[in-house]
């Protein structure tokens, strides 16, 4: 997800499961969670926030379909028509000796097509600098954020003070 | 509810199992098209190391899962101490066969043939590791010292539930126990396949026949467990057992899957590769004369579960994973069909064809005489399933007995706590 040119409050906690209360609180009270960042993925937290089931496997399984045909039907191609050769005095098309081979295709497609996919998704890439929110966010402390113009600014501090929140921050990213 | 009953129904439906596999097998003797009963004994090896070998990989994986500190089977590894308590049960056929095989009831093994050791220059060469001495007393150590451990872990798991406390001196114990069957188990169950099936075929060998075997007992015993853990939940018993523990079997269902396909295709290419003749017997036989066999079992333990599987929630789901588990159990079994038969009807037809003993060079004739569909060796007939629901009626006889006769849940197991809470 990318965030530009945005007031962002957000609330610093020391523990994932002081996290995971706060964020049933705000559920409750409706509040419009911007996003959660963690260190670590935290247990039971995609389906407080509903988020949606990642779609990233289905394209990874297209790559995977891609590449393993590619690579059989390359091979026979090659090994039927362009450039017969005999191995071992075994027949042109030898299905067995191609499939260690098309695993092995199917398996780069389907990293690299999710890679790139996952990359590009996500707006990341060579050259790109991404707007952080809090250097500790990739250490201990965990957060929950809320874009500044949607919500009142008293209703959050009285959240994060009801909730435990160590400490709370305003950013324009 | 943590104490299992066993209903008066499913007491009689097992039972009605058991004497429709008696009938079976009863009947397999008269029906068989040879003298030797090869339909009879095929039938009585192949289920019986079937079942064993699930009841002796369940006990091989409680060994893994304590030395490897895991937490999340704990809720329900009662079903698996179940599991392996059938062990005794096959024990007693395998020995039957055994003695058979020593006083020449029976004409299963070629290198039990008196006259093909003489002859026979690879069976001859092979004496040494593959005779009746060695099949039964080899066999008999072997078994005597996996039901030793099947006893103890049992034994140390009731007595950790009845008392238990945080000194978890119990579960220490069991973890010395279970770290020394690991590399016991590993040899030893190498040493029993290649006795009990892989000498079926005689001039064969596979270094890799063991892993693979092990892997089809593998999934099978997972299948079974699922299929067991949702029908005792259908029932009411064991609630804390959730869609994610569910998930991790599924999960296991599916990897293992794919590493029995990842064996059978090593064990396959290599030999079809290299092209040598005492290797490609094995699976020429088998693709040339049992087609259906050879190609249906990659299907039906491959194709079918990688693709239904492969999704997140299908593995959780119990219907989806219900019908997977049965079809691959089944799958698997007629895995170890396809290993077991063809070569002991090539050794009765070898054996018949010349009066009891010729040189191996004789053997086109007989490969040749395979080629004719044989009821009850050719595909499964309907005395095989009968035979099969025998025996699954059997363990599962065993497995629900050795579950009413201890708690569901071992209370007092230190990784209780976590198996409740175990999140995917």
């Amino acid at each position: 997800m990318t965030i530009r040119d945005k007031k962002v409050i957000y609330g610093l906690y020391n523990d994932e499961q002081d996290l995971l209360k706060a964020v049933k609180v705000a559920k409750g009270a409706h509040m419009d969670i911007l996003d959660v960042f963690s260190p670590f993925p935290v247990h039971g937290l995609d389906p407080l926030l509903e988020l949606e089931e990642s779609r990233l496997h289905i394209a990874g399984f297209i790559y995977g379909m891609i590449g393993a045909l590619t690579a059989f039907l390359g091979m026979t191609w090659i090994f039927t028509k362009d450039w017969p050769i005999i191995f071992g005095g075994k027949p042109y098309w030898s299905v067995p000796a191609f499939i260690p081979i098309t695993f092995e295709t199917m398996v780069l497609f389907a990293s690299i097509g999710m890679v790139v996919t996952f990359y590009t998704v996500c707006g990341l890439g060579p050259g790109v600098t991404n707007p952080t929110l809090d250097d500790r966010l990739t250490d201990d402390k965990f957060a929950i954020a809320f874009d500044a113009s949607h919500v009142d600014a008293g209703d959050v501090e009285s959240f994060f003070a009801k909730t435990g929140a160590a400490e709370v921050n305003t950013k324009i990213l | 509810m943590n104490q299992y009953i066993m209903p008066g129904s499913q007491r009689t439906l097992l039972f009605s199992g058991m004497a429709l596999g008696l009938l079976c097998l009863v009947l397999s003797w008269f029906v068989g098209a040879d003298e030797f009963h090869t339909r009879f004994w095929t039938n009585l090896l192949h289920n019986t190391v079937f079942f064993t070998g699930i009841s002796f990989i369940a006990l091989f994986f409680i060994c893994v899962c304590i030395t490897a500190w895991a937490g999340w089977y704990t809720l329900f590894k009662r079903v698996w101490e179940a599991f392996s308590l059938f062990m005794i049960f096959g024990f007693i056929i395998m020995i039957i066969i055994g003695i058979g095989n020593y006083l020449g009831y029976h004409h299963l093994y070629h290198w039990n043939d008196p006259a093909s050791i003489e002859t026979d220059k690879i069976i001859n060469h092979k004496s040494g590791f593959l005779n009746k001495g060695v099949y039964l007393f080899g066999g008999l150590f072997v078994m005597a010292v996996w039901y030793l451990f099947a006893r103890k872990l049992r034994s140390l798991s009731l007595a950790e539930g009845r008392d238990g406390d945080a000194s978890f001196s119990y579960h220490h114990t069991a973890r010395v126990w279970a770290a020394a069957f690991l590399p016991f188990a590993g040899f030893s169950s190498a040493f029993i396949i290649w006795q009990w099936v892989m000498s079926l075929d005689a001039h064969w060998y596979s270094t890799m026949f063991a892993w693979y075997s092990g892997a089809s007992w593998f999934v099978s015993m997972i299948c079974l467990t699922l299929l067991v853990l949702i029908y005792l939940k259908s029932k009411g018993y064991y609630e804390q057992v959730t869609g994610e523990h569910i998930h991790d079997l599924g999960k296991f269902l599916f990897a293992f899957s794919i590493f029995w396909t990842y064996l059978w295709f090593s064990q396959f290419m290599l030999i079809w590769y290299a092209n040598i003749g005492e290797e490609t017997v094995y699976f020429r036989h088998r693709m040339d004369n049992y087609p259906v066999l050879f190609y249906g079992n990659l299907l039906i333990n491959f194709v079918f579960p990688f693709f239904v599987l492969m999704r997140n929630d299908t593995k959780r789901k119990f219907g989806s994973v219900g019908i997977v588990a049965t079809i691959v159990l089944f799958g698997h079994w007629w895995d170890y069909f396809l290993m077991i038969k063809p070569g002991a009807l090539h050794t009765a037809h070898e054996l018949m064809g010349a009066g009891h003993g010729h040189g191996h060079d004789d053997a086109h004739g007989a490969v040749e005489h395979a080629a004719h569909f044989v009821s009850g060796f050719t595909l499964p007939g309907l005395i095989e399933i009968g035979v099969f629901i025998g025996f699954l009626s059997a363990f599962l006889y065993v497995v629900y007995n050795r579950l009413a006769s201890a708690p569901l849940v071992s209370e007092r197991d230190p990784y209780l706590a976590e198996s409740i809470h175990h999140h995917v």
